[in-house]
């Protein structure tokens, strides 16, 4: 970027200044758009961090901003998964907070005064910026720079990418794009001009990148892939040996400094291909390096006997290695992978979550539009003119929409690649017929461009890079260095772009002009489709809700926060709070209140607990609650304004998740009338109208009447008058209901002091008592009373602090 | 045999009718689940016709559980799925059989519809398949009838509801279906031949254009949907009961047929060869007139495949506000 940005400055009078000055132009205006694009939600509601893992990547940089970076990192979270409490130092991935914390920390020393969470706001808008860089120079390498700058414009605009990394959406997956797409462009070009200096620098972006995401195994198995295939396409260099063998070593050694990766890149079988591959390599070098010192008889009985002898060794040692428990086998997540029916059967809890769910092709459309059908395109060019690099990208595409295909959630590793192929797809085709004219519209379509950033850059480098084939490879400076590469250029382009000169006239003016609208009007289109999903389907905070009136005002539901700011204001600072984990890092969050489960799913029969206390009648709840010293219940309840997303809707999750764990107590079946349907009316299952989650979310709604057409108590989610409208609590009382009553907080009474005696024998010996020391009753009493009091209020918090001290002994 | 068989049901007729019988209760009872354990023996699911079924299955002294199913496998019949469901049920009983479970408290039969026409009747039957478990004390009650409707006839399920209605939990034991491996050895021998016999041409394994087909398939079957139609198995088109119509595309965006992804498949396929149609334009090697059609036909292909798509995709997006050149 520098380098480009200080030629273009320099001599502005030869072309080729004039095409990177053009090239520094576009890029500005695509990271402006790109932020720009990602800021609906901030402009429609506040500066608000969305949804719910960004709640806790956001309280987490608090912490890492006021208490300093040693104190982060051995982090015990004790208001998290009550009463086991969380490690957060080493079950999280850093280096989202460590960027914004050093971006608020710069911001500061220059005196410039943000507020961490604006920072937290506006990381993935500003990162967003920087992927549409660092994906124009991986693909300026792959192919030149026209196709990398149509990249640049779609990668800043993709719905695909903009629906993880709107303003607000503060997660991981907003700084990781751009450490995916830097860590490529570094590895292209360490491979392509196989120096020591670019793959450390491979090793050191892949370091941030498995410092910021769980995605980073896709590197690490994309990269030595790519090697593996080059082995066999017989396209080994002493290049791929330099490039890979360094990223490996280093990047292995780099990725086990972060706490939670640890020891997993030398143990699990994710990262085996990577150790294998390297070991390969040493073998296919070393036996290079003999063939050129023997007879050919002589080698091929030596790599006979080689060959056996390494299959051997390589075998007994995994088998003995997963046998003896040094090798992990694949986790869960990895499987549902492969085995597209392992996640549905086994964890319900992957299988629960819509993120983890297969593909259709309207989401692919939904999220990539016109490049869902030009990528393969651009893929059908790379293996036309296949080299080193491409052989990359082609990988890259067909195993990253493989699992885009499996997963919804992958969808974003896809979008990269797919703007990158769509970019030579629309470059190639088009750049053949703007060529001819090239001078004259040249300046025409750059006053355009400022009008209409989208489409017309996209122009100007067809035109630009047409112009610039004919020897003076501006951006292509890599293709002198290999001999491969620039044979294959020199054979197409450079030739065929001196009979284009003569041949492209009689196609005529007039095909061209139509090819050239048509594909301006898709992009066009691709660019309103591209906003108007920004807007309609990504810019939602889903902390605070907005709905339409009929004359078409807005009216805004505060709900949540009201609620989480009422439980910081009016409960004990120690208070517990019982939910569904999907609250949990908004209560600790906002509420900044004790939670027992959270959407860090690592224990899944605490979840199961939980699930079980919901799903349970009153009596039977109670002794969990109490068990788990539950202060305060917090549900959602959707049934007042129409909400689909609430408890009621999410309770059959809460019913297998907990059968899933105690199949004794629990049963799904239960919950469903006779004839398998899931029903809150009248002829409702009748363990589904005494459970304690369907009481809390219909307590005293029957009383409720909310317009004159509809019977008291109408649930407007599901359209139903609710069958139960007398229900009573014993062991719970509310607390408070929002306004929407879209959230309903209970409070867990205490036991009431004297508890009644459950067998009569007791009793009677206590009445016999009473009645014989009748002079000794008022002492007697008085005194008992009194220690029942003592020993309450002494033993439980002393026992709760003991055990937390002896675990956090441990943990040390 | 026969006459061991015909003397037994006599003698139980005899029973019931009060008559004098030399043999209690009990030797009646151990004489019963003998004569099922030796049939079971030879076949886990027993066939029972009227006459066993009510000496066996409806007559009281009973210590032993019976799980029936209730068919139509006369081909006449025409009931597809009862076969389905007979090879599940089979499934099961043989897991039981080779269980540890396994013992003389439960057994598995089956009733035909042109066997006992009368049992059907008497137990309100107007469907099948069903399944009944008729327990060894106490009355039938409604939970004794499997919910086919709800829980599907696959054989882990109703293992389910077996163990929550006899507390025998068997483990399902599939017979491995050896049709997978036996393709992929078939594959890879295929291969292995073809790659033998042309040993001295292997010029197609460096073929581009063999590998940017493969490529572009992989891709294009993910994009459009594939897997999900792998996972989800949806049905190829969808006929609307009331009037027949016949749907070929689903009307929300949360669900896909097959016979919509095939056709999204195609269109994308068609895209991308408009693509490589205009990039083919500037081959220097090609004569002039060719090229203008190859200009023309990429271009329509590529337009109007994409304005297709997007009219395929605004009747899944019903509020979806943007076409080209097709509504």
């Amino acid at each position: 970027m520098t380098t480009v940005a200080h030629k273009g400055l320099g001599s502005l009078s030869s072309p080729g200044a004039q095409k990177s000055l053009i090239a520094v132009i576009v890029l500005t205006l695509c990271c402006i758009i790109a932020f720009s694009s990602r800021l609906f939600a901030v402009i429609r509601f506040e500066s608000i961090i969305h949804e719910f893992d960004p709640w806790f990547n956001y309280r987490a940089t608090h912490r890492l901003s006021t208490y300093g970076f040693y104190d982060f990192l051995n982090w015990f979270d004790e208001r998290a998964w009550y009463p086991l409490g969380r490690i957060v130092g080493g079950t999280i991935y850093p280096g989202l907070m460590v960027t914004a914390g050093l971006l608020h920390w710069i911001l500061n020393s220059l005196h410039i005064t943000v507020h961490i969470r604006d920072v937290c706001v506006f990381l993935a808008p500003v990162f967003s910026g920087f992927t549409s860089i660092a994906t124009f120079f991986l693909t300026r390498e792959i192919w030149d720079s026209g196709a990398a700058l149509f990249a640049a414009c779609f990668i800043s605009i993709v719905p695909g990418y903009i629906s993880r990394s709107v303003a607000g959406s503060y997660d991981n997956e907003g700084v990781a794009i751009f450490a995916l797409q830097l860590t490529y462009f570094f590895w292209i070009r360490a491979l392509k001009k196989g120096s020591i200096f670019w793959s450390v620098c491979t090793a050191l972006s892949y370091f941030y990148m498995v410092s910021a995401w769980g995605g980073y195994v896709f590197i690490i198995n994309l990269i030595p892939l790519h090697v593996f295939v080059l082995l066999i396409m017989q396209r080994y260099s002493a290049r791929v040996y330099v490039a890979y063998t360094t990223f490996f070593i280093l990047g292995l050694l780099l990725s086990m400094q972060i706490p939670f990766v640890g020891f997993q890149p030398i143990r699990t079988s994710e990262h085996m291909a990577s150790a294998g591959v390297f070991g390969l390599l040493q073998a296919y070098c070393f036996l290079d390096y003999i063939r050129s010192k023997t007879t050919k008889q002589q080698f091929r009985s030596l790599f006979v006997f080689l060959l056996f002898l390494v299959c051997f060794i390589l075998f007994v040692g995994v088998v003995f290695l997963t046998y003896a428990g040094y090798i992990a086998p694949w986790s869960g997540r990895f499987y549902s992978l492969w085995d597209t029916g392992y996640a549905k059967i086994h964890i319900p809890i992957i299988a629960s979550v819509s993120e983890h769910q297969p593909t259709t092709w309207s989401s692919f459309f939904f999220d990539l539009h016109v490049l869902s059908c030009a990528f393969p395109a651009g893929l059908w060019f790379c293996v036309q003119k296949i080299n080193d690099e491409r052989v990359f990208v082609i990988l890259y595409a067909v195993f990253a929409s493989y699992f885009a295909g499996v997963m919804v959630r992958l969808m974003l590793t896809l979008t990269p690649i797919v703007c990158v192929l769509a970019g030579i797809a629309f470059s190639n085709t088009l750049s053949k017929f703007i060529k001819d004219d090239a001078n004259e519209t040249i300046k025409k379509k750059k006053i355009k461009k400022d009008s209409n950033e989208y489409t017309a850059p996209g122009e100007t480098d067809s035109e630009e890079e047409s112009s610039q084939e004919p020897g003076k490879s501006l951006y292509d400076k890599a293709g002198k260095s290999h001999s491969k590469r620039k044979s294959f250029q020199s054979g197409t382009p450079g030739s065929s772009y001196k009979k284009n000169k003569q041949d492209v006239g009689p196609l005529g003016a007039n095909v061209k002009g139509f090819v050239l609208m048509a594909f301006l009007l898709m992009l066009l289109l691709f660019v309103v489709h591209c906003t108007w999903v920004t807007s309609n389907a990504y810019s939602s905070p889903s902390v605070v809700l907005a709905s339409y009136n009929n004359d078409g005002s807005r009216v805004i539901l505060d709900d949540f926060r009201e609620a989480y700011h009422w439980l910081r204001q009016n409960t004990h600072d120690r208070a517990r709070v019982m939910s569904w984990w999907d609250y949990g890092y908004q209560i600790a969050g906002m509420a900044n209140r004790t939670t027992l489960v959270d959407n860090n799913t690592w224990n899944n029969s605490h979840i199961a607990l939980v699930g079980k206390a919901m799903a349970s009648t009153e009596e039977k709840s109670i002794e969990i609650m109490r068990m788990l010293d539950v202060d305060y219940v917090l549900i959602i309840f959707g049934g007042m304004i129409g909400y689909s997303g609430d408890d009621i809707n999410k309770f059959l999750w809460m019913v297998r998740i907990a059968e899933g764990e105690h199949p004794q107590d629990i049963k799904e079946s239960k919950y469903f009338t006779p004839n398998g349907e899931f029903r809150v009316d009248k002829d409702g299952s009748p363990t589904l109208l005494n459970c304690l989650m369907y009481k809390m979310s219909y307590y005293r709604f029957g009383e409720l009447q909310m317009d004159f057409r509809s019977p008291p108590g109408f649930d407007r989610t599901r359209n139903v008058e609710i069958g139960n409208k007398n229900i009573k609590f014993e062991h719970l009382e509310e607390a408070f209901t929002s306004e929407h009553w879209l959230v309903r907080i209970y409070k867990v009474l205490k036991p009431a002091n004297r508890q009644p005696l459950g067998h009569a024998l007791a009793s009677k010996r206590y009445k016999a008592k009473h009645i014989s020391r009748k002079t000794n009753k008022r002492k007697k009493g008085f005194v008992k009373n009194k220690l029942d009091v003592k020993k309450g209020r002494r033993t439980r918090p002393a026992s709760n602090m003991s055990t937390k001290k002896s675990r956090s002994k441990k943990i040390k | 045999m026969n006459a061991i068989k015909g003397s037994l049901i006599l003698f139980i007729i005899g029973l019931f009718c009060h008559t004098a019988s030399p043999k209690t209760k009990q030797e009646v009872l151990q004489e019963k689940v003998h004569q099922l354990m030796e049939w079971s023996n030879r076949r886990t699911v027993i066939q029972m016709g009227g006459s066993k079924f009510a000496n066996y299955v409806k007559s009281k002294p009973r210590n032993y559980s019976v799980i029936v199913m209730f068919t139509a496998l006369n081909p006449k019949r025409g009931c597809s799925v009862c076969q389905e469901a007979s090879d599940e049920f089979t499934i099961l009983a043989n897991s039981y059989r080779f269980s540890p479970a396994y013992s003389n408290s439960l057994f598995f039969g089956v009733v035909d519809f042109d066997d006992g026409q009368d049992i059907f009747r008497t137990l309100g039957l107007n469907s099948a398949p069903a399944f009944i478990h008729f327990p060894a004390k106490g009355k039938r009650k409604a939970v004794d009838t499997y919910d086919i409707q709800r829980y599907g006839f696959h054989a882990d399920n109703i293992a389910k509801w077996m163990a929550e209605r006899t507390e025998i939990v068997v483990r399902i034991f599939r017979p491995p279906n050896y049709m997978g491996t036996v393709v992929l050895v078939l594959l890879f021998s295929l291969a292995g031949g073809l790659l033998y016999v042309r040993r001295n041409s292997l010029d197609f394994f460096y073929n581009k254009t063999f590998w940017g087909v493969l490529s572009i398939f992989i891709v294009l079957g993910m994009t459009s949907g594939q897997m999900w139609n792998h996972i989800r198995g949806p049905p190829y088109y969808h006929r609307n009961p009331q009037n027949g119509a016949i749907h070929y595309i689903h009307g929300s965006s949360q669900g896909q047929l097959v016979a919509e992804t095939h056709l999204v498949m195609l269109i994308n396929a068609a895209i991308v060869v408009g693509f490589a149609l205009l990039s083919e334009v500037h081959n220097p090697e090609m004569e002039v007139s060719k090229r203008k059609v190859f200009a023309i036909g990429g271009l329509v292909m590529v337009v109007f495949f994409f304005s297709l798509l997007i009219s395929v995709f605004r009747r899944k997006y019903q509020s979806y506000p943007y076409s080209l050149l097709i509504r």
